[in-house]
């Protein structure tokens, strides 16, 4: 079973203060002093492959990984990464650096259907949306263009042994639904729950893939120039500042000492628990 | 006569009234243990005895009654404030102990710009107090990762350090005066004046206690003038530590007095994401404040100093001043942590140690050589390194880092499997060295086996001041002083 996983890596947005989201002339904000992570949605959908490859060790068609990023070479120390955790092939499509992919899930979503279809992988995981962009259309583009079906909101993946189907949790409305599924797939994953953070490597683990190659592919090599991928009938015209208000939840009670009871129970007992 | 537990509790109660008196059993169990137990309690599992109460003390006549009253009847102290000790000092190791809680006693007491001091409650919450005194344009110069969410009282006892060490100085050369509790109930303040020569420093037997000895209730800080404007970062990336440590020595032996002062290996680094900006190098970074002239002059002095080292490539300063902004540890990272280790079984500690210049190398590469060579679970481990991050005119400190999977054990097997072994071979290795085998975290209850090889013939001194202050031994029973079996 090969099983491709699509992630991004994004600058650490948590750490820009107001006075940092200035941007230029091609509206870029300068991330350049921050340090990039994993989209959590994309790192939710690394781990659950993994488990997923665990699980299948000893099955017929074990499962054989494949990290795949649209990116340049900031994303390689990722790709090691996730060498060393298990990923049995990691590869990145370099595209022109004049071409603005962040707002652009149609493009992206060509470059990676088109590896997809050339490796023949029968499914691929996704997060459900990341970086500068926060799109949300580029797994269910992705599964257009293959014309394969699509969960999405997927918390959790097992096989079916019996079947030698896949059994995949979603979680969508606040429903639960568990759907026994054949391959080829695309699934997206969502607020994952047993798998949000990717696992550590360990220091042998790291040592072994440090000369493992990072298979580096450009867009022209999949087939698709420059010019369709610039002429892809979007202008980004402006950006604005979002109207930044935080949640907040409103404790009732009969009086202070209820309403502080009810703080410290839901919300604060698990801070102060070290 | 020993009290049975509900005695105890009864008595408390009368003394501080039952409001004060908390008994609820997980409040209990959280109140057994601190960091050091992490991996355990995060998974329900406590083994530490559960103390008998958790006393909320409101005021110093409250904790003079209550010690009393627990030294005459031979009842475990342990003092608490903000409860993010690292290494066990808050374990209540003996059954019935009793946990005095001075949290509540938070009041900021006063500012006072003309002498440039701070007086505050053991409650009070650093991160508070510098709030308050930044709203007047002031510091306390203090700044531990901890700063959120721990409190004055702790911080003085444990000899705590902040991250602007290098030019402040730690906590024991900050604290003025204070207030303490001896357990025979007795009330010492010890006044605010600049220096004095009448006797030892006697702020030195309450600094740095560990609740061992006395029960810290008021403390007086230095201030300083706030410049954050003023601000400048520098960094390097580098080959190897041996140069680094030489530079950092270069630049404290210079005079130049930065406020941040430290050096990453390549491995501690990635786990900063430094890796991102320098791959496998080390990294050196300063930061230099004060006032203008001050500020430019320091980094001046420091740049220059770097200049002659070909070894050392700037990194932008920006990288370091944004990652040195989000370095201290709030409730939100404590959650993050906590979900991290439950979810994946992976867990880090550290475990610092200082040592002169002379041989702060050699224990850097004998701790990480003899780790590599006789760990046996080295194949657990997913991060091994080192960083030096508060310097000295005589030398430096180290903190070694150490992260791993936690294979096949239970929960509470995790301490003595992991981290009490790789504890043990960075504190032999830093005494061996000529070191010292605790640099700013306290001894706790497991540096013990070392606290006479640390102190060599001065074990005496130490000694003498628990045999005259703590006669009963019911000041927090198994820290600083190892249990005589």
């Amino acid at each position: 079973m090969k099983i491709a996983v699509c992630f991004k890596t994004i600058a650490d947005y948590g750490r820009l203060s107001e006075t940092d989201w200035a941007w230029d002339e091609r509206h870029f904000v300068d991330t350049s002093f921050v340090r990039r992570i994993f989209n959590c949605f994309d790192e939710s959908a690394l781990e659950m492959a993994l488990k997923l490859a665990g699980t299948s060790l000893n099955a017929s068609d074990p499962a054989e990984l494949t990290a795949l990023t649209v990116d340049d070479r900031q994303s390689d120390l990722f790709l090691k990464h996730l060498t060393a955790v298990g990923y049995h092939h990691v590869a990145r499509i370099q595209c022109n650096k004049k071409i603005d992919l962040r707002f652009n899930s149609l493009t992206v979503s060509d470059l990676i259907s088109t590896y997809i279809k050339q490796e023949e992988h029968q499914l691929v995981f996704l997060g459900r949306q990341g970086g500068a962009g926060d799109n949300r259309q580029t797994g269910f583009l992705v599964a257009e263009r293959l014309g394969w079906p699509c969960i999405r909101e997927v918390t959790a993946v097992v096989r079916d042994e019996s079947s030698g189907c896949l059994k995949v949790t979603s979680r969508i409305d606040g429903a639960t639904l568990v759907q026994t599924v054949k391959l080829p797939m695309v699934l997206i994953a969502g607020h994952c729950i047993d798998s949000p953070y990717l696992r550590v490597p360990t220091l042998k683990q790291k040592l072994k893939a440090k000369n493992k190659p990072v298979t580096i592919l450009s867009n022209t090599r999949l087939g698709i120039d420059d010019d369709t991928l610039i002429n892809n009938g979007k202008t980004l015209i402006d950006l604005q500042r979002p109207q930044a208000n935080r949640p907040c939840i409103f404790l009732e009670g009969k009086n202070p000492r209820e309403q502080a009871k009810r703080l410290y129970a839901e919300h604060l007992k698990q801070v102060f628990t070290l | 006569m020993t009290l049975s537990r509900e005695a105890i509790v009864d008595h408390l109660k009368n003394m501080v009234g039952p409001e004060r008196v908390i008994t609820d059993e997980q409040v209990l169990k959280d109140n057994s243990h601190d960091r050091y137990k992490k991996f355990e309690t995060i998974f329900g599992v406590y083994t530490t005895p559960i103390p008998a109460a958790v006393v909320k003390l409101a005021d110093t006549k409250q904790v003079s009654d209550v010690l009393k009253f627990l030294n005459q009847n031979k009842i475990n102290a342990v003092a608490r404030t903000g409860g993010t000790a690292t290494e066990g000092g808050l374990e209540t190791i003996v059954e019935n102990s009793v946990v005095l809680d001075g949290s509540q006693m938070n009041q900021i007491l006063k500012i006072d710009p003309t002498n440039m001091l701070a007086t505050a409650q053991c409650g009070v919450n650093l991160g508070e107090l510098e709030d308050r005194l930044r709203e007047q344009g002031y510091t306390a110069g203090h700044s531990p990762q901890s700063k959120p969410l721990a409190h004055m009282g702790g911080l003085v006892a444990t000899r705590s350090i902040g991250q602007f060490s290098t030019l402040y100085g730690a906590i024991e050369d900050m604290v003025i005066g204070l207030e303490a509790v001896f357990p025979n109930g007795e009330i010492t303040r010890i006044k605010n004046v600049p220096r004095r020569s009448c006797g030892p420093d006697i702020r030195h037997v309450i600094i740095g206690n560990e609740g061992a000895l006395c029960y810290i209730t008021e403390v007086t800080v230095k201030i300083y003038k706030y410049y954050p404007e003023n601000n400048q970062f520098l960094a390097w990336a580098l080959d190897n530590m041996k140069t680094g440590f030489e530079v950092l020595r270069e630049v404290m032996v210079a005079g130049y007095r930065p406020s941040v002062a430290r050096l990453y290996d390549a491995e501690d680094g990635a786990q900063h994401s430094f890796d991102q900006f320098a791959a496998d190098k080390c990294v050196l970074l300063y930061m230099a404040e004060g006032n203008q002239r001050i500020a430019g002059a320091t980094a001046e002095g420091i740049a220059e100093i770097v200049g002659k080292y070909d070894e050392c490539r700037p990194i932008d300063s920006k990288i370091i001043e944004n990652w040195f902004n989000h370095l201290n540890w709030g409730p939100e990272k404590i959650i993050e942590e906590r979900e991290l280790i439950r979810k994946n079984l992976h867990i880090g500690f550290t475990t610092e140690v200082s040592g002169n210049w002379d041989c702060i190398n050699t224990i850097y590469e004998n701790v990480l050589e003899r780790i590599r060579a006789e760990f046996p679970h080295i194949d657990d481990l997913t991060m091994l390194g080192g960083h030096s991050s508060h310097s000295y005119q005589t030398g430096t400190n180290l903190y070694f880092v150490y992260d791993y999977d936690v294979v096949d054990c239970k929960p509470e097997e995790e301490i003595n499997k992991y981290h009490v072994p790789l504890n043990a071979l960075v504190v032999e290795e830093t005494l061996k060295a000529g070191g010292s085998m605790v640099h700013h975290h306290g001894i706790g209850k497991y540096r013990t086996p070392w606290t006479k090889a640390e102190h060599g013939s001065a074990y005496y001194i130490l000694k003498g001041l628990k045999d005259q202050f703590d006669p009963n031994g019911i000041m927090n029973t198994g820290t600083i002083y190892p249990v005589e079996q």
